[in-house]
């Protein structure tokens, strides 16, 4: 074949007859959650939450900051932190850490070829081991109240 | 000659670039360590204290980070988190399938990120322990 082009090969980059069905990314983005399976949507909400901790990291450093300015400073940050608002965002974080972590451990034995062909059982697994854990912690902040 | 036209082409069709072994074995030995220090780190700053949202007061704060092991703990979680926050967004990034050029910056640009984490957290974390 060397030399020659490929029979076909000039369409290879068109769509096949049922669009975005099983593995890669969609043209429009890793974010569109349209046509996806399962493992394309555990991905886009993997990247989501992932985007959202590394944000969280800076604003996590920027808070903590406020130790560096004293003992008041940190003392006006606890009153606001322990309004419904803020903990209701500590709950959105411990969210993405589940979600991510418990993804992680599925891509993990996924991608090392553990268990290449129960990636399906393991997010529904994962997911119901991290929804008690997301309700067992909502209650345990919001019953700190 | 063909292997490499399909190369390219399978190349240019996929948005995500490839991923080194090296990077995946870092991304997820990190990610397997973070599961660890998280799990300690939320359980100690959320789930031990007996206050509202399980936070710490001012002295807390100072003599929780002051004790040996949870200096050594946090110090290890800012530096896992810190490798696995930046190669993550790398792969985000690179996603965008930049050239070369560009890509050397992303590289350049979160290795510069990633030391500025790191050199902040250890000052923050080092001067808190140290008014302890």
């Amino acid at each position: 074949m060397s030399g020659q082009e490929l029979p076909g090969i000039e369409r290879r980059g068109d769509d096949g007859p049922v669009l975005r069905k099983g593995v890669g990314i969609p043209a429009s983005g890793w974010f569109d959650p349209r046509g996806r399976a399962l493992g394309g949507f555990a991905f886009a909400v993997n990247r989501v939450t992932g985007l959202g901790l590394v944000v969280y990291l800076y604003l996590h450093l920027a808070v903590l900051s406020m130790l560096l300015r004293g003992e008041s400073a940190w003392s006006g940050f606890l009153r606001l932190a322990t309004n419904w608002l803020f903990l209701s965002l500590d709950v959105l974080l411990i969210f993405g850490i589940l979600y991510h972590g418990l993804n992680g451990i599925r891509v993990a034995l996924v991608g090392s070829g553990l268990v290449a062909d129960r990636q399906k059982a393991l997010w529904w697994a994962l997911g119901v081991i991290g929804t008690i854990t997301l309700a067992f912690s909502a209650l345990h902040i919001y019953g700190s109240r | 000659m063909a292997t490499v036209r399909i190369r390219e082409a399978v190349r240019r069709r996929s948005p995500r670039a490839p991923r080194s072994a090296g990077e995946w074995r870092t991304m997820t030995l990190t990610g397997l360590g973070l599961l660890v220090l998280v799990t300690v780190h939320m359980i100690a700053n959320h789930f031990v204290v007996r206050s509202i949202g399980g936070l710490r007061d001012y002295q807390q704060v100072l003599a929780y980070i002051a004790n040996p092991a949870i200096f050594t703990i946090e110090s290890l979680f800012l530096l896992f988190v810190t490798v696995h926050a930046m190669l993550g967004l790398r792969g985000v990034l690179l996603d965008l399938d930049p050239g070369p050029r560009l890509r050397r910056w992303i590289d350049r640009g979160l290795a510069v990120l990633g030391l500025a984490t790191l050199a902040y957290g250890y000052f923050l974390i080092g001067t808190l322990a140290s008014r302890a």
